[in-house]
């Protein structure tokens, strides 16, 4: 038995000694990721982190300034026709493949046919068609027209000419969303249905090339690309992943210089809050509580439900239980996303809607009041389903907590549920109350307002409102869509319609609050479509 | 007292007379045998169980917190779901013990940029406020969530295993004792039960019905059972071949009455054990459920829960997780120290230690 | 022998299949559908079920199924990596949990057996309630509270192992999750030990060995261990099977690119294909291991293979 131990021990000790500093090797940018990659074929996948990927190897035909604004990137310029519909791209001619292929615009066709082809079901299918209007896409999705009929063109090469149904105001800005990537079809073909399964099946024409990666892997890299376009510009000598889901791992991590940055969670803001490195930057995400309107006889009610959405302490909220930065929120749009004509936040005051929504828990008394004395009952029982994730299930407890102190003889009970179930319930109406979030795809307000028109799979309270239907109808493809100030004036009303009605109870815009290295500068944050952004970093 | 024969009377043979059975100088203390033999196997049990000085200490310990989660959440004024955003992270602080230093409050926090001590009571202004064993990030009180969260896991995991020892006991000793084709039907389908992962099962379970209490036990017990059949079969491998069973089935002794009356009491010292195995593991899944948010509905807790809860808080504020894990680990060892005593109390062979 | 070994495999298959059909019919009980993103409209969600075939009977998927296994294909990922194969997706990923899990198996089965030898032969001693609380602590603390600590305190106050999992480093960094996952195997197998040679050193035929003049290790290794081992296996044997396929929430810990997180994530967003395949895999390496444990019973224990034999 002694031998055994001794044997052990020798082991510990070898393993032990000769570990290698977990830092990085050159000027690799270490960054944390929270979840997996879920598809590296730009027009499948849908969630934030396989974007940031996908745009980290990929450039399209825009790309994104720091401030989110559309600049040229594969186009190098392009054309507007005077009414608006016609988009004539320029490539440029520099732009390659990794396997020496050119860029071309029948990249962007085939990348684009992709999308609204039925057999794929791309779920951002409608980034082309509602949002991106362009022509024929609709059709095209529900199976009446065939894919060459979209209203997308390869005139030759290096020139692509898109059109349009209506003006799109904010068009060259869907030009950076993953969906509109091109794909290579040769280079497609040849891969077959492994496509975006490892480095050999992907192409890349960015400012990275993928070098290691596995399906939904826990760590892998990517590596400057040195035929890059624009390679000059790219300082760090590339990009390495790690996964963690353990916030307080990957604190550890960072603190050991193996993780550039990292997200910290909201406990764990005490321990960093003095430290230089510590920021917080908006997700973009509103987190909102929906009513079941339709489904629940009580929820019908205006008084219940103005009762509900003012005993909701939405300060208390973001300052004592998510701590990470996360802002209140008063608005069915969230902050800091929409930027106007006149250059300011769509939802810069927060005030606006004072009276409809605030945290008043006076006035949620008195709306208590005559909602149960209009209904002739004394107490009422909600049941809100919530994510079984950490974050929402601790604003649930919250929301409860400070529901059932405020309105007297209101119960509140939790459905915890995996979030595929919570959705589709939702969906299905079947709910009380539920809690959810919603991220914005592009920047304009109408990535939330389009939500709550009449029959809308995500308008979870079946509310429906024919002026609000109208008011959405012209701003999306009426004349108001050449209208930039007259169609932003036209959005707050209908915002207005929504949080009169009480439609949803919003709570906060999320922020994520983040460590980032001293010697790193130039991470560029977005709340919507690419999340992050690292060519442009600087690691001294 | 028998008369003295003379010669001539010997051909008369001799008749005993009732006298002749009577013992001489009889007296009590020769009806010991009888005595032991009245006195009952569980009054046995009980008498070797107490004169084993840890079994008690085991014993004692468990009552006391079954006490505890029974009177504990009412000792203060706090409840288990009552939330202070204003008092959150609050050091554990007991009035009678601060004079001297401890449980006064304090903490040291690690940050990124030194560590610093700090008495949140003082800098908060809330001098007169007390938790004995601190408040969570809700500003909840631990104290009172320990314990309701200990009565809450004390229940799940005795119905869950009363449940799965019965049922798992009784399936394993039935398929051993039979053996051949009934064995190996029954080995099949506990195969069928146990080769889908635990997971998939209670998870579907849970989706599927309401959840809550009596839905978590009911996914316990569904799959806690195994464990135990598979001990209780094992066992009865072991012991059916040997001679006192042989003798019994000579006997003419019913197959129940052999299997439950004369095998069970010579393994319940392994069951035993299982089922003082069958309590953590019946806790840890429910905390595992808790884990991936699937455990008992918030804002309940369960000292599965707590712990997953302080696990969050384990570099920040470390004290949050140490009351669960302490009553968990005091249950263990308690549980362990019973379960020893118990089971040599009625292991029939070690009568004579 | 053979021919009770025989019979064993063949019914082992059926019960797989039988598993297999289970499972099929268990995914079509699941509430929700793998393709209910917010974001998909109600035709392009059928497009889907049609394109994986979700929308034909439950027996047609299964057979189809069978038959697509027997070929090597297991179908694709719906969710957790949208169309991969899903055998892309194990085939790196089950050896990485098999390794660790293997290597935690392996770490508290013999450190179990030592301290439960130990507390059975110094019954009633200082070493005894030592071998007690350490296994009690095994017991009561979560294995993820072990992680945790394990990885503050030996890999991030001491940097003596790596805190992530690292595929360069595959050895190194695997030692703390193998530490973490071993406490509770330890603990049991020590209890059980401890229970099961109590009750063998008391028995008659130690009586008779000791009298007979055995004694020292040949005593306790040859005639007082291998009559414990039957029961000490039983427990043993379903423990293999959980930590090698992967433990939730160590990989989720130390980001280990393990099959556990994987199932879980399947279940969470009906990645049927998924939990079809994992559970699988699953059963497959239970029902083998409880054959193993079967045959070992005869093994070890000459009276079992008796009786089999004269079945």
């Amino acid at each position: 038995m002694k031998k055994f131990i001794a044997l052990v021990m020798a082991l510990a000790m070898a393993l032990s000694m000769g570990i290698p500093a977990m830092a990085a090797e050159g000027t690799d940018l270490n960054v944390m990721i929270e979840t997996p990659v879920e598809s590296l074929d730009p027009q499948i996948a849908t969630d934030g982190t396989s974007f940031e990927v996908i745009a980290g190897y990929t450039d399209g035909l825009t790309q994104m300034d720091a401030e989110g604004g559309a600049i040229p990137a594969i186009a190098e310029s392009w054309d507007i026709s005077d009414d608006g519909t016609v988009y004539t791209f320029h490539l440029r001619e520099d732009a390659v493949w990794s396997n020496g292929e050119p860029v071309t615009a029948a990249d962007f066709v085939f990348g684009w046919q992709r999308a609204v082809d039925p057999a794929n079901a791309s779920e951002y299918s409608y980034m082309l068609s509602d949002i991106g209007q362009v022509v024929n896409a609709a059709e095209i999705i529900a199976g009446e027209k065939d894919v060459s009929e979209l209203g997308v063109k390869a005139v030759d090469d290096k020139t692509l000419e898109v059109t349009l149904n209506v003006p799109v105001s904010y068009f060259l800005s869907l030009m950076y969303f993953p969906t509109y990537y091109p794909v290579n079809q040769a280079f497609f073909e040849s891969v077959g249905d492994t496509f975006g399964t490892s480095p050999e099946t992907v192409l890349s024409n960015g400012a990275f090339i993928l070098d290691s990666y596995e399906p939904a892997a826990t760590a892998f890299h990517m590596t400057k690309n040195p035929d890059y376009y624009n390679a000059d510009s790219v300082q760090i000598s590339g990009v390495s992943y790690q996964l963690i889901q353990d916030s307080q791992q990957a604190l550890m991590s960072y603190q050991t210089g193996a993780l550039d940055t990292v997200l910290v969670n909201g406990e764990q803001v005490e321990q960093v809050k003095d430290d230089p490195s510590f920021l917080t930057v908006g997700a973009g995400y509103l987190w909102y509580v929906s009513p079941n309107i339709k489904g629940v006889p009580e929820l019908a009610n205006l008084n219940v439900r103005m009762a509900l959405t003012y005993a909701i302490d939405r300060a208390a909220i973001t300052e004592s239980v998510l701590m990470d930065g996360s802002i209140p929120t008063y608005t069915a749009v969230p902050l800091q996303f929409a930027t106007g004509p006149d250059g300011s936040d769509f939802s810069g005051d927060q005030t606006l809607f004072a009276d409809y929504c605030a945290d008043d828990a006076e006035k949620a008394a008195e709306y208590w009041a005559a909602g149960l004395e209009e209904l002739g009952i004394d107490s009422l029982e909600l049941d809100m389903v919530v994510d079984a994730d950490d974050a929402p299930q601790k604003v649930a407890a919250v929301l409860k907590e400070q529901w059932e102190t405020t309105l007297p003889g209101l119960t509140v009970n939790l459905t915890v549920e995996p979030k595929k179930q919570r959705v589709e319930d939702m969906q299905n109406g079947a709910f009380e109350l539920g809690l959810t979030r919603w991220g914005p795809d592009y920047a304009d307000p109408m990535t939330y307002l389009g939500m709550w028109v009449t029959d809308n799979a995500n308008n979870y309270g079946f509310w429906s409102n024919e002026e609000y239907d109208a008011i959405i109808d012209e701003c999306t493809t009426g004349d108001l869509c050449t209208d930039p100030e007259g169609r932003w004036a036209a959005l707050y009303d209908a915002e207005e319609l929504v949080m009169a009605d009480a439609v949803i109870f919003p709570l906060y815009t999320q922020a994520n609050a983040e460590m980032i290295a001293a010697n790193v500068t130039g991470i560029e944050h977005h709340p919507c479509a690419l999340n992050r952004v690292f060519k442009n970093v600087v690691k001294g | 007292m028998a008369k003295t024969k003379t010669p001539a009377m010997a051909a008369v043979p001799y008749v005993p007379v009732a006298e002749d059975f009577v013992l001489k100088n009889a007296s009590g203390e020769l009806a010991l045998d009888a005595n032991f033999a009245s006195q009952s196997f569980w009054k046995d049990v009980l008498i070797r169980f107490f004169r084993k000085k840890s079994a008690v200490i085991g014993m004692l310990l468990i009552i006391i917190i079954t006490l505890l989660a029974i009177v504990g959440p009412g000792m203060n004024a706090y409840t288990y779901s009552g939330q202070t955003l204003s008092e959150k992270n609050l050091a554990p602080r007991v009035a009678a013990l601060e004079k001297f230093g401890i449980f006064d409050g304090s903490e040291t926090m690690r940050t990124t940029t030194g560590s610093k001590t700090v008495n949140n009571y003082v800098d908060k202004g809330l001098e007169d406020v007390y938790y004995w064993f601190g408040s969570d990030n809700f500003g909840r009180d631990i104290w009172t969530r320990t314990w309701s969260g200990t009565r809450v896991s004390l229940i799940i995991a005795a119905a869950a295993t009363l449940i799965d020892m019965i049922i798992g006991m009784s399936y394993g000793l039935i398929s051993g004792y039979f053996g051949g084709k009934v064995d190996m039907l029954m080995q099949r389908f506990l195969e069928i039960m146990n080769g889908i992962p635990r997971l998939v099962i209670v998870t579907l379970l849970l989706l599927v019905l309401e959840p809550g209490m009596l839905t978590i036990i009911f996914a316990l017990m569904l799959t806690e059972w195994v464990g135990m059949s598979r001990i209780a079969r094992a066992e009865m491998l072991k012991l059916k071949e040997q001679e006192f069973v042989l003798a019994s089935r000579t006997l003419g002794a019913g197959k129940f009455f052999i299997i439950f009356k004369e095998i069970l009491p010579n393994i319940i010292g392994p069951i035993i054990t299982q089922v003082m195995f069958s309590i953590p593991t019946a806790i840890f899944t429910e905390a595992f459920l808790s884990f991936v948010g699937l455990g008992i509905p918030v804002p309940r807790c369960s000292l599965g829960s707590l712990i997953s809860d302080g696990y969050n808080s384990f570099t920040t504020h470390p004290f949050q997780i140490v009351p669960p894990v302490v009553v968990m680990a005091l249950l263990m060892f308690s549980f362990n120290l019973v379960a020893d005593g118990l089971r040599e109390a009625l292991d029939p062979k070690m009568k004579e230690v | 022998m053979k021919k009770y070994t025989l019979k064993r495999l063949l019914t082992s298959l059926f019960t797989l299949l039988a598993i297999l059909l289970v499972l099929f019919i268990l995914m079509q009980l699941m509430p929700g559908s793998p393709f209910n993103d917010e974001k998909l409209n109600d035709d392009q969600r059928a497009a889907l079920y049609a394109k994986y075939g979700l929308d034909q009977p439950v027996l047609v998927q299964f057979f189809r199924y069978v038959g697509n296994m027997l070929k090597g294909d297991y179908g694709v990922s719906y969710n957790i990596s949208k169309n991969t194969p899903i055998s892309q997706l194990i085939q790196t990923r089950l050896p990485i949990s098999i390794g660790i899990g293997g290597a935690a198996v392996a770490l508290g089965a013999v450190m179990g057996l030592i301290l439960g030898l130990i507390a059975a032969l110094k019954h009633g001693t200082f070493w005894d309630t030592i071998a007690t609380i350490i296994s009690v602590i095994g017991v009561s603390v979560p294995s993820y509270v072990f992680a945790l600590g394990l990885s503050y305190t030996l890999g991030f106050r001491m940097q003596w192992f790596p805190m992530l999992y690292n595929a360069q480093l595959a050895t190194q960094s695997s030692v703390l999750p193998s530490i973490a996952l071993s406490m509770f195997t330890m603990a049991s197998i020590a209890r059980f030990t401890r229970t099961e040679m109590l009750e063998v050193l008391d028995s008659d035929y130690m009586l008779l060995a000791e009298s007979k003049g055995i004694s020292g290790p040949a005593l306790i290794f040859r005639h007082a261990l291998r009559n414990a081992l039957i029961p000490i296996i039983t427990v043993l044997a379903p423990l293999i099977v959980d930590l090698m396929t992967g433990s939730l929430v160590v990989e989720k810990i130390f980001a280990i690119p393990g099959v556990g997180s994987l199932l879980v994530n399947a279940i969470q967003s009906n990645d049927y294909n998924v939990v079809i395949s994992l559970s699988f895999i699953y059963s497959a390496m239970y029902i083998g291991i409880m054959l193993v444990v079967d045959i070992l019973y005869g093994v070890i224990d000459p009276r079992i293979r008796l009786a089999k034999e004269g079945d």
